[in-house]
C-alpha cells in the first residue's frame, strides 16, 4: 500500500487559495501530486453538494480551500463556505464516513508554503484512512450509494433552508469561529438530517 | 488671431507619472480609465514599489502582495499605460498641456518584449549578487527578477554585475535562454515624450545606516531595520517566513522595537515625525506574536501616533491580545553584554532609569524624502522644503509650485498607503481637469471583429497544450498530454507549442480557431490569474465570445510543484485537460452588457469636502448637483480662523465657495435634503427635497461628503465659565476677543476631551494639531503666557512636529496624563482651577487658568439615513466604511458611490481637499468611460425555480440581487447585472438551486466533478 496516492479533489478560490497554489509553483515548493483543482470566484459558492458529489465520482477526500477569516475577497463568502461545509461533516458522519475526508482551511495569496504545508498534511492523512471505505470498513458500492443519498440531501429544499436560517442567525450573532458555525448548522438541520440519512452516530 | 489660437491650444492627452509604487500605479490605472495615455518611469527594474516588500498592511493585516499584485498585472497590460522601467526623469520643458519630458533609460540587457519569465537565466547566471528586494539578506543572481509577481514580468541583468558586460566572460544566461532574449549589445537611450501633465510618485528614501548605526546597526547582528524585519515575516522572504536571529538562526525569544529612529531627531536634521512607523511596529509585533506565542515584545515610543481610521482600535486590540509591553521612553543607544544579548538602558516618564537584555532589536527606521529629490526637484522644476519634500499649499495639496506638475505619495510628506492611493486618485483628477479638452486623444481602443454565433453549434474544442519552454515540457509530458487530448469527447483540436503566450502563438491560435471552427478554447498551460486575459483577448480576435475558454493550470499547478515525479505531473496534466475540456463544453457566449452611464454627478455636502468634489467633477466638463442642508456653503472649515501657516482659512473657502456658484456645471441646491434614492451605479434617481420643492435628479454617481460636527462636551465644567472654552472657541476669540486673550497669564489646553475612549473610541486626528497652532498663536500675542498643554499622545504627525517643538522652544509645557488619572476642573465662583497629576514630581499639582481650552474631537453627521438609502455600510463610530481600506479607499462597496471629508474619518484640511478631489477622480470613471460593463460572471435566476425566498436577497455582499413582484404578483429575486460581482453565494444557498453563475455553472462544475471521476473509473473496469 506504500505506492497508495489518495485522490484528492480541490474547490480553490480564484482571490487566495488558488492563488496560494500558483505562488507555491512560482516558489518551486513541492507537495504530493494528489490534488486536483476546481477554481471557483469565491468558496462562498460551494454548493454543499459539490464536495458530496466529489466523493461519489471517485474522491477519496475533498479539499475546499478560501480567503482567511475576515479577508474574503467578496467581504463574507468564506463564513458561507464554512456553512455548507458543516453541512457536509454533518452529512459524512452520519453515513459513516471520516469527518477527516473533507477538510476546509484557508491560505492567502501570499501563503504558498502555507497552502504546501496543507496539501501535504492533508494528503499524509487521507493515505493514512486509505481509498475511500478502507478506514471506514464498509464496502465501496454501498458507501457510494450513501454517498449519493447525501449528495441529494445536500440539494434538498428543507435543508438547504435549514442552512439559510443557519447563516442568518450566523451573521446575526456575528461569530463566525468553526464551533459556533457548526454548532448552528447541527441545530438547524438536525430533525431533517435524520429523517432523510439517519441520526449521528454516538 | 486664429493662428495662435491653433498652435497655442495643442493640448496632450498624455500624462507622465514618474513612479511605480503603489501611488503611482494607482495613478496610471486611474488616468487611463479617465481616458489619458500614461507614460509610467520607474527606476527599478519593476514597479510594485516598497508595497511589494511589505508581508502584511496595516491596521487590517492583510497580505500586501496579494492586493497589490492585481493592479501589478492590471497596470502591465493596459495598452494605455507604457512602463519604462530602468528610467528617470532628466529634464522638462514646456508648458502645462504641452510638456516634453526627456527621459534616461538604462538597459535591460534582456528583451521584454521576448522574456517570458521562466528564469533559466538565473538558474544559470555565475555571479551572485544581493537579493536587495530581501534588504540582501539572501543572494540573488545578476540575471534576475526583482521577485516573482513582478511587472513587467521580464528578467533582466544587473550591468554593474555581469561577468559578460564587464569582463567579456559567461554569457551562459545567452545560452539557456531558450526565448533568445539576451541582449549583450542594449545601450542607454533618451527619450524625448511629449505630455500634458506630470504627476511625481517617486516615494520615500530611508533613514541613512550611519544614523541607525548608533543604535548598533551594522555592529549588532541582532539588531535589525523595520524593513528586515518585515522581510523575515514573509513566506517569500529570506527564511521562509520565520523570524530568525541572524547571529544564531535562532527564534528570538524578547524583542524590543525602537520607535523615531531617524525621525523626530533633530540630531540627524529629521525633525518631522515619519507618521507610518508607530503603526507598522505594532503591526510587526502584532505579527511576532503570531510567529511566536510566547516571545516577549516590548514597545518603546516617545508618542503613540495611531491617528488614521480604525488604528486606534487596532493598536488597542493589538497591544491587549498580543499582551505587549508598552514603554513611553526612548533608550538612546543599544549595547552588547558578555554572554550575548542586546543590553537597552531608558528613563522613564517618573526620571527612573532602567536597563535590560534584549534577544532582538527592531529599529523603527523612519522614512526620508527619496533618495536625489533634489535632482527630480531639479529635473522637474519644482521647489522643495527644508526637509527636500515636494512643497505644497493647504488649499491644493496636490500641485507642485510648477503648474502642471503635481505630487502624491510620500513625497508631499510620508503617508501611510491609503493616503498615496488616495492621492493618486486626486493627482487624476486633476490632470483629466486640467487635460478635460484632449480626453481619450491618445488613448487606443482595441477593436474586434464580429462575435460569431456558437449557440446552435455542437461544442468543438481546440486544446493547446503549451510546453513553456522546460518550465511545463521539462516535467511533464507535453506530446502525451496533447495526444491524450484528442481523445476527449467535443475537441476537435488539439497539440502542443512551445510558448502559447507568445506574440506569435496568437496569430496561430487565431488561424487555428478559424481552420478549424473551433467554438471553444482550452489552454493548458500556467495560470488564469495571469493569462486567462491576453488568451480572451486572443478569442475576441478569432471572432469568439471571450467567455468560451477555460484554462488547464499545468505550469504553477503541475510541472513545478512535481518536478521530481514526472510520471505523476504527466497524469495530474491529463486529468486537468479532462476536466478543463469538461467544463468547456458547459461554456455558452456569454453577453458583456454595456449599460450607459447618465453623465452627471450628485454631491451630497456643501462642505469643503463636497465643494472640492464637485469643483474636480465638473471641471472635467460633467454636470454636478451639489446638495447642501444649510443656508450657505462652506460647513465647518469657516469656524477654523487660521491655519498652521498663519493664513486665514475662511478667504480660502470662500474663494472655493465663489467658484462653485460662478461653475456652469455645477447646480447648487441650498436647504435642501435627499429624501430617496434608487437605481445603481450610471443610473441612479434621487429625490432632493428643498424648502418649497421636490425635485427628481437622475445622475451616474454619488459622493457623500456630508462632514462632522465638533464634540459638544459636559466634561471639565465646560458651560460653567466663560473661561473654558473648546479650540473651534478659541479661534473665534483670536477674532473677536483678542484683548481677552492678551490679558491671560495662564492657559491650560486639555486634550482628547471626549476622544479615544471616552464618548468617542476614536481619535480625531486634528486636535493635537490644532491645540499647538492655537498655542503658537498665543504665545505670538503674548509671549509671556505660561501654557500647559495636558495630553496623553501629542500626535503632531508629519511636519506638524516643527510646531511641537517650536511650542516647546517658547516654554509651552507639556505634561501627559493616563486615562486613570484624568485632569479634574474646578470653577470656583470666578476662579478655574485644573487638577492634574505631573509624573516626573510623582504627585498632584493644581494650578489656576485664566483660560481653558478644551481639545474636543470629531462626531461624523448622522449616516444612519443615507445609508440606508444607499445601502452602504458605515463603521461602528458612525464613519462610511470604504471598499477597501487600503487600495479604494474613498469607493463605497456599492458601486458608482464615494466618500471623502469628515463623513470618512476625521482629517485636516489638506487631506480633506486631496481626499475629495479623489472621490471625485474615481466618480468620473464611469461618467468618462459613459458606459459600465460588468463582467459577465454574473447570477442569473431562473424565475420559474424561484420561490422569493429573499436568501440571495439578504447575504448578497453587494445588494445585487432584489426581490420584486413579477406580472403575476409573486415574489421573484432579480439580478441587478451591474452591481453583481460573481461571488456565488446566492447561488449556495438558493433552496431551489435556482440560482446560477456566468461560466462558473452548476452544470460546468459538475462536469469537472465528474470527469475527475472518469480515469479512476476506466482504471476500475480494466
Amino acid at each position: 500500500m506504500s505506492d497508495y496516492q489518495p485522490k484528492i479533489l480541490g474547490f480553490l478560490c480564484n482571490w487566495c487559495c488558488y492563488t496560494a497554489a500558483d505562488s507555491a509553483g512560482v516558489g518551486r515548493y513541492q507537495y504530493p501530486p494528489s490534488l486536483r483543482v476546481v477554481r471557483m470566484m469565491c468558496t462562498g459558492r460551494l454548493d454543499p453538494s459539490f464536495p458530496l458529489e466529489g466523493l461519489v465520482n471517485g474522491a477519496d477526500a475533498v479539499f475546499v480551500g478560501g480567503c482567511h477569516p475576515g479577508e474574503c475577497h467578496y467581504i463574507d463568502g468564506n463564513y458561507h463556505a464554512l456553512v455548507s461545509a458543516a453541512l457536509v461533516h454533518e452529512a459524512l458522519e452520519r453515513i459513516g464516513i471520516s469527518k477527516d475526508r473533507f477538510l476546509i482551511d484557508w491560505a492567502s495569496a501570499a501563503e504558498g508554503p502555507n497552502f504546501v504545508k496543507i496539501i501535504t498534511r492533508f494528503t499524509e492523512r487521507v493515505a493514512e484512512l486509505g481509498p475511500l471505505g478502507q478506514a471506514e470498513g464498509i464496502e465501496r458500492e454501498k458507501l457510494r450509494q450513501r454517498l449519493i443519498e447525501a449528495a441529494e440531501v445536500a440539494k434538498n429544499r428543507k435543508i438547504r433552508t435549514n442552512l439559510i436560517s443557519a447563516s442568518k442567525e450566523m451573521v446575526k450573532n456575528g461569530d463566525f469561529s468553526r464551533p459556533a458555525i457548526a454548532g448552528l448548522v447541527a441545530a438547524k438541520c438536525d430533525k431533517n438530517l435524520t429523517q432523510m440519512l439517519g441520526g449521528r452516530p454516538v | 488671431m486664429t493662428v495662435i489660437a491653433k498652435t497655442a491650444t495643442k493640448i496632450s492627452g498624455a500624462v507622465m507619472v514618474i513612479g511605480g509604487g503603489v501611488a503611482g500605479v494607482q495613478t496610471a490605472l486611474d488616468l487611463t480609465e479617465l481616458g489619458y495615455k500614461v507614460y509610467l518611469i520607474e527606476k527599478s527594474g519593476a514597479i510594485g514599489g516598497v508595497m511589494a516588500r511589505l508581508d502584511k498592511t496595516f491596521p487590517t493585516n492583510d497580505c500586501s502582495l496579494c492586493i497589490l499584485a492585481p493592479k501589478l498585472v492590471e497596470a502591465g497590460r493596459d495598452p494605455n499605460i507604457e512602463i519604462l522601467t530602468l528610467a528617470e526623469l532628466v529634464d522638462l520643458q514646456g508648458e502645462p498641456g504641452n510638456f516634453t519630458a526627456t527621459i534616461k533609460k538604462q538597459p535591460r540587457y534582456i528583451d521584454e518584449e521576448i522574456c517570458t519569465g521562466c528564469g533559466q537565466c538565473t538558474l544559470f547566471c555565475l555571479k551572485q549578487i544581493g537579493n536587495d528586494f530581501n534588504e540582501n539578506m539572501e543572494i540573488n543572481h545578476a540575471a534576475h527578477i526583482d521577485y516573482s509577481q513582478a511587472v513587467p514580468t521580464s528578467y533582466y541583468i544587473d550591468a554593474k554585475a555581469c561577468l559578460k558586460l564587464n569582463h567579456d566572460s559567461c554569457g551562459l544566461c545567452a545560452v539557456a535562454c531558450q526565448a533568445g532574449a539576451i541582449r549583450f549589445d542594449d545601450t542607454e537611450k533618451e527619450l524625448e515624450i511629449s505630455v500634458g501633465a506630470v504627476i511625481l510618485a517617486p516615494g520615500f528614501g530611508r533613514v541613512s545606516d550611519e544614523v541607525m548605526a548608533k543604535y548598533g546597526l551594522g555592529k549588532f547582528q541582532d539588531v535589525i531595520t523595520a524593513f528586515e524585519h518585515e522581510r523575515l515575516m514573509c513566506a517569500s522572504g529570506p527564511t521562509g517566513g520565520e523570524i530568525l536571529r541572524i547571529s544564531d538562526r535562532k527564534h528570538p525569544k524578547k524583542i524590543a522595537f525602537l520607535q523615531c529612529i531617524g525621525s523626530r531627531d533633530e540630531t540627524c536634521g529629521n525633525n518631522y515625525c515619519s507618521s507610518v512607523c508607530c503603526m507598522y511596529a505594532i503591526k510587526q509585533a502584532t505579527l511576532a506574536r503570531e510567529h511566536d506565542p510566547d516571545c516577549e515584545i516590548t514597545l518603546f515610543y516617545m508618542d503613540v501616533r495611531t491617528h488614521g481610521k480604525g488604528f486606534d482600535a487596532a493598536r488597542k486590540r493589538a497591544v491587549e491580545e498580543g499582551k505587549f509591553r508598552v514603554i513611553y521612553a526612548r533608550p538612546p543607544r543599544v549595547e552588547d553584554v558578555f554572554g550575548g544579548g542586546l543590553l537597552l538602558t531608558w528613563a522613564t516618564e517618573d526620571g527612573k532609569h532602567h536597563y535590560e537584555k534584549f534577544d532582538m532589536v527592531v529599529l523603527s527606521q523612519g522614512l526620508e524624502a527619496p533618495d536625489e529629490a533634489d535632482k527630480l526637484a531639479q529635473a522637474a522644476g519644482i521647489d522643495l522644503n527644508e526637509y527636500l519634500f515636494a512643497e505644497t499649499d493647504t488649499y491644493t495639496p496636490l500641485a507642485t509650485s510648477r503648474p502642471g506638475v503635481y505630487v502624491i505619495g510620500p513625497f508631499r510628506g510620508r503617508k501611510d498607503i491609503p493616503d498615496s492611493v488616495t492621492q493618486g486618485g486626486g493627482a487624476a483628477a486633476l490632470c483629466a481637469g486640467q487635460l478635460a479638452p484632449a480626453r481619450s486623444s491618445e488613448t487606443v481602443k482595441a477593436v474586434f471583429p464580429e462575435e460569431r454565433d456558437i449557440s446552435q453549434e455542437e461544442p468543438r474544442i481546440g486544446v493547446f497544450v503549451c510546453h513553456c519552454g522546460i518550465n511545463i515540457g521539462g516535467v511533464v509530458n507535453v506530446p502525451e498530454v496533447a495526444e491524450y487530448a484528442k481523445t476527449l469527447p467535443n475537441v476537435a483540436y488539439a497539440s502542443a507549442n512551445m510558448y502559447s503566450c507568445s506574440q506569435d502563438a496568437q496569430r496561430v491560435l487565431t488561424e487555428t480557431i478559424q481552420e478549424h471552427k473551433l467554438n471553444r478554447l482550452v489552454v493548458a498551460a500556467c495560470t488564469p490569474r495571469t493569462h486567462e486575459p491576453l488568451f480572451q483577448a486572443t478569442l475576441r480576435e478569432a471572432g469568439l465570445n471571450r467567455s468560451l475558454f477555460e484554462m488547464a493550470n499545468i505550469r504553477d499547478q503541475c510541472s513545478w510543484v512535481h518536478i521530481h515525479e514526472p510520471e505523476r505531473a504527466t497524469q495530474k496534466a491529463k486529468d486537468a485537460v479532462r476536466m478543463a475540456v469538461a467544463k468547456a463544453c458547459h461554456l455558452t457566449a456569454l453577453e458583456e452588457m454595456q449599460l450607459p452611464v447618465t453623465p452627471s454627478a450628485l454631491v451630497i455636502g456643501g462642505g469643503l469636502a463636497g465643494m472640492t468634489a464637485a469643483l474636480t467633477i465638473a471641471d472635467q466638463g460633467f454636470d454636478v448637483a451639489l446638495i447642501e442642508r444649510g443656508t450657505q456653503l462652506g460647513g465647518k472649515a469657516l469656524l477654523l480662523t487660521a491655519d498652521r501657516r498663519d493664513n486665514d482659512p475662511r478667504q480660502a473657502v470662500q474663494a472655493v465657495i465663489d467658484r462653485v456658484n460662478g461653475h456652469p456645471h455645477i447646480t447648487v441646491h441650498t436647504e435642501a435634503q435627499v429624501t430617496a434614492c434608487s437605481g445603481y451605479v450610471g443610473n441612479f434617481t434621487t429625490t432632493v427635497e428643498s424648502k418649497d420643492a421636490s425635485e427628481l435628479i437622475h445622475h451616474g454617481v454619488t459622493i457623500l461628503a456630508t462632514g462632522g460636527n465638533p464634540y459638544q462636551p459636559t466634561q471639565y465644567s465646560y458651560g460653567s465659565s466663560p473661561k473654558i472654552v473648546t479650540q473651534l472657541e478659541l479661534e473665534q476669540r483670536f477674532i473677536d476677543h483678542q484683548g481677552s486673550l492678551k490679558i491671560a497669564k495662564r492657559t491650560v489646553m486639555i486634550q482628547c476631551v471626549g476622544s479615544r475612549d471616552e464618548d468617542l473610541t476614536y481619535c480625531s486626528r486634528v486636535c493635537c494639531g490644532q491645540a499647538l497652532k492655537n498655542a503658537l498663536r498665543l504665545k505670538a500675542l503674548q509671549q509671556e503666557m505660561q501654557i500647559i498643554v495636558l495630553y496623553r499622545d501629542m500626535r503632531a504627525y508629519g511636519f506638524m512636529e516643527d510646531d511641537y517643538r517650536k511650542a516647546r522652544q517658547l516654554g509651552v509645557i507639556f505634561t501627559r496624563y493616563s486615562l486613570e488619572r484624568k485632569p479634574e476642573v474646578s470653577v470656583d465662583s470666578d476662579a478655574v482651577k485644573v487638577r492634574y497629576f505631573d509624573p516626573l514630581l510623582g504627585e498632584d499639582l493644581e494650578t489656576e487658568a485664566d483660560l481653558l481650552a478644551l481639545s474636543t474631537g470629531i462626531v461624523p453627521e448622522d449616516p444612519s439615513v443615507l445609508a440606508k438609502m444607499l445601502k452602504v455600510p458605515v463603521t461602528a463610530e458612525k464613519f462610511f466604511l470604504e471598499a477597501h481600506v487600503k487600495l479604494q479607499p474613498v469607493d463605497l462597496p456599492v458601486d458608482g458611490t464615494y466618500v471623502c471629508g469628515l463623513a470618512h474619518s476625521p482629517r485636516s484640511m489638506d487631506e480633506t481637499v486631496a481626499q475629495a478631489q479623489a472621490a471625485a477622480g474615481r466618480a468620473c470613471h464611469p461618467l468618462a468611460k459613459g458606459s459600465v460593463t460588468p463582467a459577465p460572471i454574473v447570477s442569473q435566476i431562473d424565475a420559474e425555480q424561484c420561490i422569493g425566498c429573499g436568501a440571495c436577497e439578504s447575504f448578497c455582499p453587494y445588494k445585487a440581487i432584489n426581490i420584486s413582484k413579477d406580472d403575476n404578483g409573486k415574489r421573484k429575486a432579480r439580478t441587478i447585472t451591474a452591481s453583481c460581482k460573481g461571488c456565488g453565494v446566492c447561488a449556495a444557498r438558493c433552496p431551489t438551486m435556482a440560482i446560477d453563475m456566468g461560466r462558473f455553472t452548476l452544470n460546468g462544475i459538475m462536469a469537472q466533478i465528474h470527469a475527475f471521476g472518469e480515469e479512476e473509473k476506466e482504471v476500475v473496469e480494466a
